[in-house]
């Protein structure tokens, strides 16, 4: 008896279920009853919440711990080992956040040099590779000539890192530098290093550059730039045609090609989960190493 | 090795994605590989259930997945979210269609959204293979075949034998294991009782 | 009379048979198909309309099964110093099976960056021993060498698989020694010195960190390709009037005499997919948590994923020297985590410093 009252029960159910899909089907709009209950359920922003938000900021500092997005060289152990790596040489030296338009000095070993230390001063021009492959560029104008020189960030024979100046600039790679007037990216190698508030979002810098007249090392035209200001006054006609000819608007909507770029949110948790707290634990030790270091000796600059 | 762009935050897709995008003929070049999946993403989202050459099937089914997820995450509060929206689906009514039905539809799903199945080549000819694309949850019968419950088809009743036989057995060595230790703590309280008294005795006079 | 004689040569043609025609190519390409005596692996997987519950059942056998096979001790950890044999120079040790899971950067103790492959010894045991005596391998080439052969064959498989997915001839052979069949398998000629009982597990142990290695896969399978890609060619000038030929090889040969073309001219072809040794690779780094080898070199052909055979290196200036573990190492719970070779940096040692000199 009990059996035959649930059958009908489903039934009625699956009768219900059939007639409200054809409602919604021929009108596209969900049934009353439904919304009445989505209502509660429904986040205020149409949203759906991350628990984890704040971890998955930390992709910004440390992009180098997502491994290359392209399926066929990735492999999960190895990402591992890398990472652990990568965790084992950053609990032997302090490697700041920093952001392409940052100003750097990094102090390496060097067996051809007086001192047996080299150390440069440059403004960061690119930042790319990932896991121990991760690489930095920094450009620094010497007695009037262009210098660019490229750190590996895991190489064990940097001494140190230094932020000078803490700041973004508008676009992600400043590339274009080569081909602005040296003003642009000349840094004084005794500059002082500038110290942020704790707590302040890092101030980008809106400084637009000028450059030199052509011939440049690449079409900067066609790149959409936003820190270059006079790039109009450099172009022909022609240049300008080519550049409409040239312009792929759809890829801005090609889902497919962004997917392929990125690691999704799914597996970045994952790896945040892994190397996230000892990161911050890092972080924190190098804070109260610092601390200690400007309570015990005064700055020698000072006095 | 390339880093990952980090400015975007993209949920995973259910199901396997290729290494390299597929190309399809076009005299357009890019931008018409894109206006055909278009067609093709706006049919699904209408009809729910469509049949289409493989290529352009399995390629239209990435687009589809990424277009609900993203519509899933972002929700239709967010500007970009409403313009790729605007920008995939040709007719605009299917955009309240999808933030308004499709959402609530796969909001809790843990599977794909779509479901893509092979459909029947018409003659032995040099057609292309022939895909069924549909949308999960859509109000038309079911095409795959419903012989996966019936128990009366010999593999299951022989089966269900078999299944018999192995948790008697598993069941019989387990009474057999408790069995055993029942067997031996009680042996091991027999001879611990003794040694605990003398232990006691010996204990005894050093205090 | 014409008419007569055509037809006598029309029935002498069809009565020459060719019998026994052996076509050859020059070159050990890709082979497509299988040779006819190869039991295959894969099966037809078909849908069986199994209940829900029917395919929990099967899984939990297979998963039972694997438990089992898991659980195993290995045949050397009982016996250990029963039978031990010792290592000669001319002794030749049991091989591994690999995974290639990729390469990053490693640095030396004086700073230099190398770049290093990972290999990847997953799982791999020992499934059975062909003594020399009754190893008669498929004759491939016209040396007879029978009379001389002191070797014997050491099978070894990699990867446990689900048997259901396999074939049961491929079954058959994992069966008879009581093991559940593998993904990989891969024959070792040993010394008999170097023989390992069945179900004795290889791991990454088996080699020593700075010992050299020759390394046999696949290389990459990159269809069929241009003169350019293939064999380095220079191709043709992009202009300066050239027309339809800026990736075309040119002349292939001069005419005379020699007009044909010669064999071994490097032309457009099938790229790829052939099996290729790369010998004396150093091991710079081996990791005994998760089986890992760091090699020397980015030149280990396959791509990531690929599976390849690790052999002691024949080379006779970078041969092994002091007696490796023999037969194989024992599994051991108190081995340190990471072995490195001398001149390797270590990531948690501190900065590379240079004194002065």
């Amino acid at each position: 008896m009990a059996l035959a009252i649930r059958r009908t029960s489903d039934i009625l159910c699956a009768a219900r279920w059939l007639i409200r899909r054809d409602c919604r089907v021929l009108s596209t709009l969900p049934e009353k009853a439904e919304i009445s209950q989505e209502v509660v359920v429904r986040r205020p922003a149409g949203r759906r919440p991350i628990a984890n938000e704040a971890v998955l900021e930390s992709r910004h500092i440390y992009p180098e711990f997502l491994p290359d997005p392209n399926p066929d060289w990735r492999n999960s152990l190895r990402e591992k080992l890398e990472r652990a790596d990568m965790l084992k040489r950053r609990s032997q030296i302090d490697i700041p956040e920093f952001y392409v338009g940052s100003i750097l000095a990094v102090t390496i070993s060097d067996p051809h040099a007086q001192t047996k230390t080299t150390r440069f001063v440059g403004i960061c021009i690119e930042r790319k590779g990932c896991g121990l492959r991760a690489e930095f560029t920094l450009r620094n104008v010497v007695d009037h000539q262009g210098v660019e020189v490229r750190y590996d960030l895991y190489d064990p024979t940097i001494q140190k890192i230094q932020v000078l100046r803490l700041e973004k600039r508008l676009d992600e790679k400043l590339l274009y530098l080569r081909d602005a007037l040296p003003e642009y990216s000349t840094f004084p190698f005794d500059m002082d290093p500038e110290i942020l508030p704790e707590g302040t979002p890092v101030p980008i810098n809106p400084v637009q550059v000028k450059l030199k007249p052509r011939p440049w090392l690449e079409k900067w035209e066609r790149q959409e730039l936003k820190g270059v200001s006079n790039i109009e006054e450099h172009l022909k006609g022609k240049d300008r045609i080519r550049r409409e000819l040239r312009k792929t608007p759809w890829e801005k909507y090609d889902l497919m090609k962004q997917y392929r770029k990125t690691i999704p949110i799914e597996d970045q948790s994952e790896i945040w989960a892994e190397v996230h707290n000892q990161l911050q634990q890092l972080q924190l030790s190098r804070k109260k190493m610092a601390r200690k270091r400007t309570f015990t000796a005064p700055k020698p600059q000072l006095g | 090795m390339n880093q990952a762009e980090v400015s975007k935050l993209v949920s995973k897709l259910r199901i396997k994605v290729p290494a390299e995008p597929r190309k399809l003929r076009s005299p357009k070049g890019p931008e018409g590989r894109i206006d055909k999946l278009r067609k093709t993403v706006t049919g699904l989202i209408k009809y729910e259930r469509i049949e289409l050459n493989h290529n352009r099937g399995d390629e239209a089914r990435q687009y589809a997945e990424r277009l609900i997820s993203e519509a899933i995450r972002y929700g239709d509060c967010h500007k970009p979210t409403m313009d790729v929206a605007n920008y995939w689906l040709l007719e605009k009514e299917l955009i309240h269609k999808l933030f308004k039905v499709l959402v609530p539809r796969f909001e809790n799903c843990n599977t794909a959204y779509t479901r893509m199945l092979n459909a029947p080549r018409p003659l032995p000819s040099r057609v292309d293979d022939k895909v069924v694309l549909e949308l999960r949850g859509n109000p038309y019968p079911s095409l795959v075949n419903r012989q996966s419950n019936n128990r009366l088809l010999i593999q299951n009743v022989l089966l269900d034998a078999a299944k018999y036989d192995y948790r008697q057995s598993k069941y019989a060595e387990m009474a057999e294991k408790i069995g055993q230790r029942e067997e031996a703590q009680a042996l091991e309280k027999k001879s611990k009782e003794p040694t605990k008294e003398s232990s006691n005795e010996s204990k005894t006079p050093e205090i | 009379m014409a008419s007569f004689n055509l037809k006598n040569i029309c029935i002498s043609l069809s009565k020459l048979r060719i019998g026994h025609a052996v076509t050859r190519s020059h070159s050990n390409g890709p082979r497509y198909r299988p040779p006819y005596w190869f039991a295959s692996k894969e099966r037809v997987m078909t849908n069986d309309y199994l209940t829900q519950e029917n395919k929990q059942f099967v899984e939990e056998v297979m998963k039972d099964k694997m438990k089992v096979q898991a659980e195993l001790e290995s045949p050397l950890a009982n016996n250990g110093d029963q039978s031990i044999q010792q290592w000669a120079p001319t002794t030749r040790r049991v091989g591994v099976i690999a995974r290639k899971i990729g390469n990053y950067p490693i640095w030396s103790k004086d700073g230099k960056k190398m770049l290093a492959t990972l290999l990847q010894v997953v799982d791999n045991h020992v499934v059975k021993y062909i003594p020399p005596e009754e190893f008669k391998p498929m004759k491939t080439c016209k040396v007879n060498w029978r009379e001389k052969r002191r070797l014997g064959c050491l099978l070894v498989g990699s990867e446990t698989i689900d048997p259901s997915t396999v074939t049961k001839d491929y079954c058959g052979l994992f069966d008879s020694v009581g093991m559940l069949p593998k993904k990989h398998l891969c024959r070792f000629m040993v010394s008999p010195e170097a023989v390992l009982p069945t179900g004795t597990p290889l791991l990454a142990t088996h080699f020593r960190a700075g010992d050299y290695l020759d390394i046999r896969a696949k290389t990459i399978d990159r269809g069929f390709q241009g003169v350019m890609k293939r064999w380095g060619f220079k191709g043709m000038p992009a202009s300066h009037g050239v027309t339809k030929t800026h990736r075309r090889p040119g002349n292939i040969g001069a005419g005379g005499e020699k007009a044909r073309v010669w064999p071994g001219t490097k032309m457009p072809g099938h790229m790829g997919n052939r099996w290729r040794t790369l010998r004396g690779v150093k091991i710079l780094r081996i990791n005994t948590k998760h089986n890992v080898l760091w090699t020397l070199g980015v030149a280990i052909p396959g791509e990531t994923g690929a599976m390849c055979y690790l052999y002691d290196t024949i080379l006779p200036l970078r041969k092994l020297k002091s007696s490796p573990p023999f037969p194989t190492h024992p599994p051991a719970d108190d081995l340190p985590i990471e072995y490195y070779d001398e001149s390797i940096h270590p990531y948690d040692n501190p900065t590379v410093t240079y004194e002065e000199a």
